[in-house]
């Protein structure tokens, strides 16, 4: 194979070398390693410190804009639109209509999933459409799932709840 | 405007932790420097058995024309062709100053970065022939940190 200049040539391929695990862990082989001790903070801010504090009482808040009229949720302290301050909270039901989903067969680590999960974004009723959150579907069939399919959250036992989004479990089908 | 939380305990944060693991091989090259190093307290670089060209760090293939390159004993001193002094640590908290250079080793076309040792800011100049100061033998890991610094020869 000639490369630029023609009395250059390379092999057509080039053999790597093999490793093993027990290469590295009996020190055949020079390596460095690290386990660099990565860790964040972040900041829940005004709005969804209050989103996050009303899950723990089994409750869904969003914020409402008298200027647009709109009720978004997750809450925020200004209206994107209309760049004002929203006016006020608005409690909003824990149902919802699937807007789009996706079924997943690995973890953040991209391990495969003894059993996939169905992951969905979620219009809450009672605020504008569209508006809505991501969160997971059980109770039922990857194959059963449809655009528009209306669902209820399914909350953790109030013990349980720690203020987080996990204080709901998942969110299933409202039969009929 | 609406009401504000003002209660810090009700202002919530997410603490995370990134896992992150990684091992990185020295390649063939890097091996038998490595190796080298530890062992002899030598050092190798690599010739291109084509143009001649001498590499530091060693590779295993020259880069200009493809062709295979041949391991050579090299002395490991150098002369400095940058440094700096650096006087805060990696989380910016002052500590005593380390020197670090730009050495280029002799009878080869590459260089290697490590620290200075043995001398003061003040003396260094660029051109100033440097040797290595190596670890003890049994203390040697194969790691770059074998080499402690260089001295002034």
């Amino acid at each position: 194979m000639s490369v630029g200049k023609k009395d250059i040539t390379c092999p057509t391929s080039a053999l790597g070398t093999p490793l093993k695990d027990e290469d590295i862990k009996k020190g055949r082989v020079t390596y460095v390693e690290d386990h660099p001790d990565i860790r964040y903070s972040w900041t829940a801010g005004q709005a969804i410190s209050r989103f996050l504090n009303e899950l723990k009482r089994g409750r869904i808040i969003g914020v409402k804009c008298n200027e647009c009229g709109r009720i978004m949720v997750p809450p925020r302290l200004y209206c994107e639109l209309c760049y004002k301050p929203i006016n006020e909270w608005v409690y909003l039901k824990d149902t919802g209509t699937v807007q789009t989903f996706s079924i997943s067969y690995i973890d953040p680590d991209a391990r495969p999933l003894p059993e996939p999960i169905i992951v969905a974004v979620i219009a809450i009723d009672g605020a504008s459409p569209n508006m809505g959150i991501m969160h997971i579907l059980g109770e039922v069939k990857p194959e059963d799932v449809y655009i528009g399919m209306k669902v209820k959250a399914v909350w953790k036992p109030e013990n349980e709840r720690e203020g987080a989004i996990t204080d709901i479990k998942y969110w299933k089908p409202i039969e009929g | 405007m609406i009401e504000k939380i003002v209660d810090p305990k009700e202002l919530r944060h997410w603490d995370g932790r990134i896992e992150l693991y990684w091992v990185y091989t020295s390649g063939a090259a890097g091996d038998a420097f490595f190796k080298k190093l530890k062992e002899e307290g030598k050092f190798i670089a690599a010739k291109c058995k084509k143009c001649g060209k001498v590499y530091f760090p060693p590779r295993i293939y020259c880069e200009f024309d493809f062709s295979e390159t041949e391991f050579v004993e090299i002395s490991g001193e150098g002369k400095v062709i940058a440094f700096t002094v650096a006087k805060l640590d990696v989380y910016e908290n002052p500590m005593d100053p380390e020197i670090y250079a730009v050495i280029e080793l002799d009878g080869t076309d590459g260089r290697i970065i490590h620290l200075l040792g043995e001398v003061k800011p003040e003396d260094i100049y660029i051109g100033m022939r440097v040797k290595p100061v190596l670890k003890k033998k049994e203390e040697r890991e194969g790691r770059i940190s074998d080499i402690l610094y260089y001295k002034p020869v």
